[in-house]
């Protein structure tokens, strides 16, 4: 169980974190979603104690952190899977990293072997890809056994294969009723992981949400069609309640009235369809919707950077 | 300051009987019966299997500066260095070597001092290591992970101390102690007048050489947690102190002089020499003085870990 009470962190005149208030609870999944700068990460340090709060609390199973008597069984975290000495092997990182709790050598090799890094434990951990230090970095979080598990991008790096045995693993550290906190700046991650969002833009707290909820505001009845007779179709289709807009001759986006009636009305009137299509907008869409006001790096996507290029070639 | 951590359990671990085995595949399905079958022991959050003590976070500290390939290329060094100059710097001294052209040699004809004078470079070595020790985990962010896993945070500068000194003293004092008997030989195979263990002064500059060589490592090691940078603190460590009291000494007054033998290195230059000079401390009151450095290096590196964001 994590609470967090008006937590606020300033750097000078940057506020990262801004009065953020929310729970994170044991049994669930809960997804930490925003966009990069969101204050995902300074947020996490400071339920580590790593960082010290401007002003706010933050508790882990009801306590101050840097009190803990048994630190490493409480919270394992992931915080950046890079982060290792490039001298030392994946499993010396994790002995010294257990040492701390009492964690033993046959714990190490169990866990290597569980996240799939058993052949390259001896190995320097600096010749690791980005994926395998991910694992690495899941196995340091599970060493001591943790009732909170915190993970700071965790699929990150990892191929397809990788992704999918997080996911499982996460929801199976869930239903035992551990706390499972993990952060992510894609929503497609969160879908199929996660049971609550907690989103979060230039540092506020946008949504405190279960999932289903976020799903069920994320839905519209929107419908495309295409058909050579969209004018005579939208005729027919006009109504109060019902929206038909159109961006070419054969295409209408209709709002309002259910595909199969749609598809119903035109067989009754002989109207050929090429295509009828219920628009659901991703999860992924409704996210960025949410969040687009506090994107702190906005990209440029109008080519200027190529022509540049090519200008300077 | 061991009263940081309740200290109460036995360093050893209880926790590999209480632990299920874990099948050996990596599928997604192995891992969940592990996890499942490990349910019903997370609350149990102060279980003495995972309290943290002082005695394990030394051990941590202990693994990470074995399993350093660069621990022991030092260690070796410094070893190497201590007894391999002071034997040149002795054959020299007799002259069964080629020696600089005005005969002087290090240490000034003084015979303690020409078969330490590996020291000189020794120190530079063990203050490095003790840099690397506080400072490297700073560059790499891994300093994050362990003080996530140590959150009381002053038990890391403990445990890296304990360790440091485990690793180094039994280094130090077996090449002072080396170079001391192979020097003396060399000497007295020359002819070249030595002296003896029981004489006054020579245990005294033969362990106190062992002290300031293990104190400048600490004193790096304190500059490496407190700058967090490696870089920067073995700039700090060379010139500042080890290279500023010299050259502060040929460059100003007289009058300066009295500040000056506080400074580390000459505090130090007061229980490593058996010729008392007016320019330096007594023996005693400079083992202090160097000790009062240690200390405040160690005491600004506590105060800047716990209280800095990490």
């Amino acid at each position: 169980m994590l609470e967090l009470q008006n937590l606020t962190k300033r750097y000078g005149d940057v506020v990262a974190v801004d009065d953020l208030t929310f729970d994170v609870r044991p049994g669930v999944v809960t997804g930490f979603l925003g966009p990069n700068g969101a204050g995902k990460s300074t947020t996490m340090r400071m339920i580590l104690g790593l960082d010290r709060p401007t002003s706010g609390s933050v508790t882990v199973n009801g306590r101050d952190y840097r009190t803990s008597t048994a630190p490493l069984h409480e919270i394992g975290a992931l915080l950046d899977g890079k982060a290792v000495d490039k001298g030392r092997s994946a499993r010396n990182h994790l002995l010294a990293l257990g040492a701390t709790v009492g964690v033993g050598a046959r714990r190490v090799d169990e866990l290597l072997d569980a996240v799939g890094l058993a052949e390259v434990a001896r190995k320097p951990a600096g010749s690791f890809s980005l994926g395998m230090g991910q694992r690495l970095g899941i196995a340091s979080a599970l060493l001591a056994d943790p009732s909170i598990v915190m993970l700071d991008e965790p699929v990150n790096g990892l191929d397809p294969d990788g992704i999918l045995w997080v996911r499982s693993f996460l929801r199976s550290l869930a239903e035992e009723g551990r706390t499972v906190f993990l952060s992510s700046h894609l929503m497609s991650e969160m879908e199929l992981t996660a049971d609550h969002l907690i989103v979060v833009g230039r540092g506020r707290l946008i949504r405190d949400v279960s999932m289903t909820e976020f799903i069920a505001s994320a839905w519209s009845d929107k419908v495309r069609v295409v058909s050579p007779d969209a004018t005579a179709l939208a005729g027919l289709l006009a109504a109060p309640g019902v929206t038909v807009t159109s961006s070419s001759p054969t295409e209408l986006e209709i709002e309002g009235v259910p595909a199969s009636e749609i598809g119903d009305l035109a067989a009754r009137h002989g109207l050929p369809l090429h295509e009828l299509v219920p628009l659901h907008p991703s999860l992924e869409e409704a996210f960025m919707e949410l969040t687009k006001e506090s994107v702190q790096y906005h990209g440029r996507t109008d080519g200027a950077l190529l022509t540049t290029a090519a200008a300077a070639r | 300051m061991t009263a940081t951590l309740p200290d109460d359990t036995p360093p050893t671990t209880t926790r590999e009987k209480a632990d299920p085995t874990m099948t050996t595949s990596t599928s997604p399905d192995t891992t969940t019966a592990h996890t499942a079958s490990s349910a019903h022991r997370h609350r149990a959050t102060t279980a003495p299997a995972y309290r943290i003590t002082l005695a394990r976070v030394i051990r941590a500290e202990w693994i990470k500066l074995r399993t350093l390939r660069s621990t022991w290329a030092m260690l070796t060094a410094v070893l190497l260095t201590i007894v391999g100059i002071g034997a040149i710097a002795a054959a020299s001294a007799t002259g069964a070597v080629e020696g600089p052209r005005d005969g002087g040699g290090p240490g000034g004809g003084d015979p303690l001092s020409t078969v330490l004078s590996g020291s000189m470079l020794a120190v530079v070595l063990v203050g490095v290591l003790g840099v690397l020790f506080g400072a490297r985990e700073y560059s790499s962010g891994l300093i994050r992970s362990y003080l996530a896993a140590v959150p009381a945070r002053l038990p890391v500068l403990w445990a890296k101390v304990v360790a440091f000194l485990l690793a180094v003293v039994p280094v130090v004092l077996a090449g002072v102690f080396v170079a001391y008997v192979v020097g003396m030989a060399v000497l007295d195979a020359g002819g070249v007048p030595t002296v003896s263990w029981s004489d006054p002064g020579t245990a005294r500059v033969v362990l106190g050489t062992a002290g300031y060589v293990v104190g400048m490592g600490l004193i790096g090691l304190a500059l490496g947690v407190l700058l967090r940078s490696t870089a920067g603190a073995i700039s700090a460590l060379l010139a500042g102190v080890l290279v500023l009291p010299t050259l502060a000494g040929a460059l100003l007054p007289e009058a300066w002089d009295g500040l000056l033998k506080y400074l580390p290195s000459n505090a130090a230059s007061a229980f490593t020499s058996t010729v008392p000079t007016e320019s330096l401390l007594g023996a005693g009151t400079g083992v202090l003085v160097f000790a009062g450095w240690i200390v405040v290096a160690v005491a600004g590196a506590a105060v800047a870990l716990s209280r800095r964001d990490a």
